[in-house]
């Protein structure tokens, strides 16, 4: 009797998920053509920063994928910012593609815990 | 130093592969000099763990750059308290923590527990063999005493971690984690001697309550550390790692529950152990999400080879606990069974399928994004919408459990008397429900449920009281007659109010944001905040811009706040300094954000107005007050107890 009805109430979120949720997809800037014009979470690493978020203009940061060069692309972004948010850090942010930018949700921005950026160690002796 | 401290790992290492190897021998043979052998062999790999964790306290206190942990973590101008703080603040550490409590842990549970003869020397190997993976990890995967030439300064703490809560919440955390490894070490070692009745239960009962407070307790100061200190004007985010505590205290809480039915009725043995094995399971997975950096979260640690150890020991734990679950399906058969669906078990049994079906969903949740990579080939996530259906989907019904199950009678209940027993409850929900609705609130229909089930729990509560102390002669005669039941309604008390809270602070907060020149003002809820001016000062570590926000109400002033950022040139980083006021009218806050400052003087000021907020802290003090009362010793139980598993069975 358990099993059948933890089975019945994982039914309930399997079929949410499955048809209502269907989540949002990651992908990498160099991904993000192949969205276009669909809701999306974008993940990479700050390359350059401008602008006021809270200005009618917003901020424009240029964001490439984490683990190397690839696929540029120019975010315009309104609200807040969060503190450890500065060039090279990686971070996540909601929005869709469009005209060849990316118009982020505002206050959808958010960075890596802090302790993501703990330095490799070479030359270390363990 | 760093020598000793390596040194002290590997001796720990060593005492603990010895637990397992000869406490597993002398167990397998009933060798009762080398099972003695092998406890000891744990008590002492306590103290070897220690002199290790001295040593790496030792050298942040003296700021001894040699250590690359150390000057990874901490700088010259960092306060004390924060330097010692830096132990957890990192992956090493943070290992090392583990390993410490672990085998402290240990030799406590082995020690008390050691007059139970046929049990502990099974449960000796189980909790050295978790010890042998953490050792094992520090030792030979990612050492905090790893050395180099000393700089002349480190790198210093992360300032969002240079926070008082930041000293208790992540011990707490990890209290509470390793502090399962003991239930699920002796069931594993009920399963392994084969004795499967409920002594198991008994001797660890205050250990699994002692560890799920910690657990509450550690999501709690989190919460108030990340509402405090990190400037968003919340206090959860449904991120990956804030789950990854959240499901094994579901699974835990599942467990205290039905662990009762078995001690009352001698039903769900085989249940109780899966629970015991998903709670442990749960609690290593949070460790693995934080170290592998497998999922995208703003807590995880950097990727490192740490992902793939934690997930080979989860599978190994996953996989002995089901085996030997399956093995033992033969002793761990029910001695009754249910009778009605309308029953104290009854309503336990709903309350386990609602926590574990949450749990899961969490689960579910969390692990979607490398799902659907696996599978689709995409990672797509899933975010707040999804969690807050199932919180509202599971938690309004639990809500509602919490008070039907104290009143409904064990085996079977008449119709009759579930109309007594319900009346009050129910009217005073219908009022409230009611009232809510006149006064406008019915904007949010979970809001409204949610404090329309509150009102049915809280005077199920008071009803539970006021009967018993009448019974009792007294209040204070009725809890401490029995502890463990009122305990146990006082933390209903507590997650009830919690409840309310979170219903109040998210389902009716007010949010107002704009720039501001000195001299202009906001309104917010019936405040009037007037930006007057920004002053600068310097701090040992910090430079501190505040802002000065004049509040009123109705023309009159209330208090003055100073939201504002701090600015860390060793860390080359900014914080948010946010500014609250505790408003007693609705036993909510005000809670001001400075987003951001301009040169010219400009401020972006966000004001929120949070209603009840203030009724989740105080949620948690008497969740820890109701959670001690029901683990304070009481004499006459622990006769009761002895007597029924005697001979040589000691109750801890």
């Amino acid at each position: 009797m358990i099993a059948l009805s933890v089975a019945a109430a994982l039914a309930v979120f399997i079929l949410y998920t499955s048809i209502a949720g269907a989540g949002t997809p990651q992908v990498l800037p160099s991904k993000l053509h192949q969205y276009a014009g669909k809701p999306v979470t974008l993940v990479g690493t700050v390359v350059s920063s401008r602008g006021d978020a809270h200005s009618n203009s917003g901020m424009q940061f240029v964001l490439r994928d984490p683990q190397d060069a690839h696929g540029r692309v120019m975010v315009v972004y309104h609200g807040t910012v969060p503190d450890p948010y500065k060039v090279g850090r990686v971070v996540v942010v909601n929005g869709k593609l469009s005209d060849g930018r990316f118009l982020a949700q505002s206050g959808s921005l958010s960075t890596k815990c802090p302790s993501k950026y703990t330095p490799a160690k070479p030359g270390s002796n363990t | 130093m760093a020598a000793l401290g390596r040194a002290a790992l590997l001796l720990s290492f060593a005492l603990v592969v010895y637990a397992v190897v000869a406490g597993g021998y002398a167990a397998w043979r009933k060798r009762r000099r080398l099972a003695l052998s092998a406890q000891n062999a744990l008590l002492a790999a306590f103290g070897t763990t220690l002199v290790a964790a001295i040593v790496l306290w030792s050298a942040l206190a003296r700021r001894d750059f040699s250590f690359v942990y150390v000057s990874e973590h901490i700088s010259r101008a960092l306060p004390t308290g924060y330097a010692l703080s830096a132990f957890w603040g990192g992956q090493e550490g943070s290992l090392l923590l583990w390993l410490l409590i672990l085998t402290g842990y240990s030799a406590l549970a082995v020690f008390l527990n050691r007059r139970a003869r046929d049990l502990v020397p099974w449960v000796v190997p189980v909790l050295g063999g978790v010890a042998v993976f953490f050792s094992f990890m520090l030792c030979f995967v990612s050492s905090p005493f790893a050395t180099q030439a000393a700089p002349a300064d480190g790198a210093g703490m992360q300032p969002s971690l240079q926070n008082p809560y930041m000293l208790a919440h992540p011990p707490m955390l990890y209290l509470g984690y390793v502090g399962l490894t003991i239930p699920f070490a002796f069931a594993m070692g009920a399963l392994l001697s084969g004795r499967t009745d409920e002594r198991w239960i008994v001797l660890t009962r205050r250990w699994t309550l002692a560890a799920w407070t910690f657990l509450g307790v550690g999501q709690l100061l989190g919460a108030h550390w990340a509402y405090v200190e990190i400037g968003w004007g919340g206090y959860y985010a449904w991120d990956p790692v804030e789950n990854a505590a959240f499901m094994p205290w579901l699974a835990a809480t599942a467990f205290l529950h039905s662990v009762m039915i078995q001690e009352k009725r001698g039903m769900l043995k085989v249940w109780n152990m899966v629970l015991v094995a998903l709670a442990f399971c749960l609690s290593i997975f949070g460790t693995f999400l934080t170290r592998s950096g497998v999922i995208n979260s703003i807590h995880s640690f950097s990727q490192s080879p740490l992902g793939g150890w934690f997930l080979g020991f989860i599978v190994i734990a996953t996989v002995f606990s089901v085996g030997l679950i399956y093995l033992r399906l033969p002793l761990l058969k029910a001695r009754t069974k249910l009778e009605s669906l309308v029953s104290r078990e009854a309503t336990f049994l709903y309350n386990n399928l609602l926590l574990v079906a949450f749990c899961l969903t969490i689960l579910w949740g969390v692990v979607y994004p490398l799902l659907t990579q696996a599978l689709r080939g995409e990672t797509r996530s899933v975010s707040k919408p999804y969690y807050n259906f199932f919180l509202h989907s599971f938690g309004l019904p639990l809500l509602l459990l919490m008070g039907i199950g104290p009143l409904v009678a064990w085996r079977r209940a008449s119709l009759r008397s579930l109309g007594r027993m319900f009346v009050l409850p129910f009217v005073a929900a219908v009022v409230t429900g009611g009232v809510l609705l006149a006064l406008g609130y019915g904007s949010s229909t979970p809001g409204l449920l949610a404090y329309t089930f509150s009102a049915f729990v809280a005077v199920s509560i008071v009803l539970e009281f006021v009967k018993g102390s009448r019974a009792a002669g007294s209040i204070f005669r009725l809890v401490s007659r029995n502890r463990r039941r009122y305990g146990g309604y006082l933390v209903h008390a507590a997650v009830l109010l919690f409840a309310i809270g979170v219903a109040g602070s998210s389902a009716y907060q007010t949010v107002r944001e704009r720039g501001l020149q000195p001299g202009q003002s906001l309104q917010v809820a019936g405040y009037t905040l007037t930006y007057e001016r920004l002053d600068s000062t310097q701090a040992s570590n910090h430079t501190a811009i505040r802002s000065t926000i004049d509040v009123s109400r109705g023309g009159s002033h209330v208090t003055t706040l100073h939201p504002g950022k701090n600015t860390y040139p060793v860390e080359q980083t900014t914080s948010n300094e946010v500014s609250i006021y505790h408003d007693p009218r609705n036993i909510g806050d005000l809670f001001l954000i400075a987003d951001q400052i301009d040169k010219n003087g400009t401020l972006y000021l966000k004001a929120l107005v949070k209603p009840l907020v203030n009724l989740i802290w105080v949620a948690g003090f008497l969740f820890v007050f109701g959670a001690l009362v029901a683990m304070w010793p009481d004499a006459v139980e622990q006769r009761r107890l002895a007597e029924r598993y005697a001979p040589g069975a000691a109750v801890a």
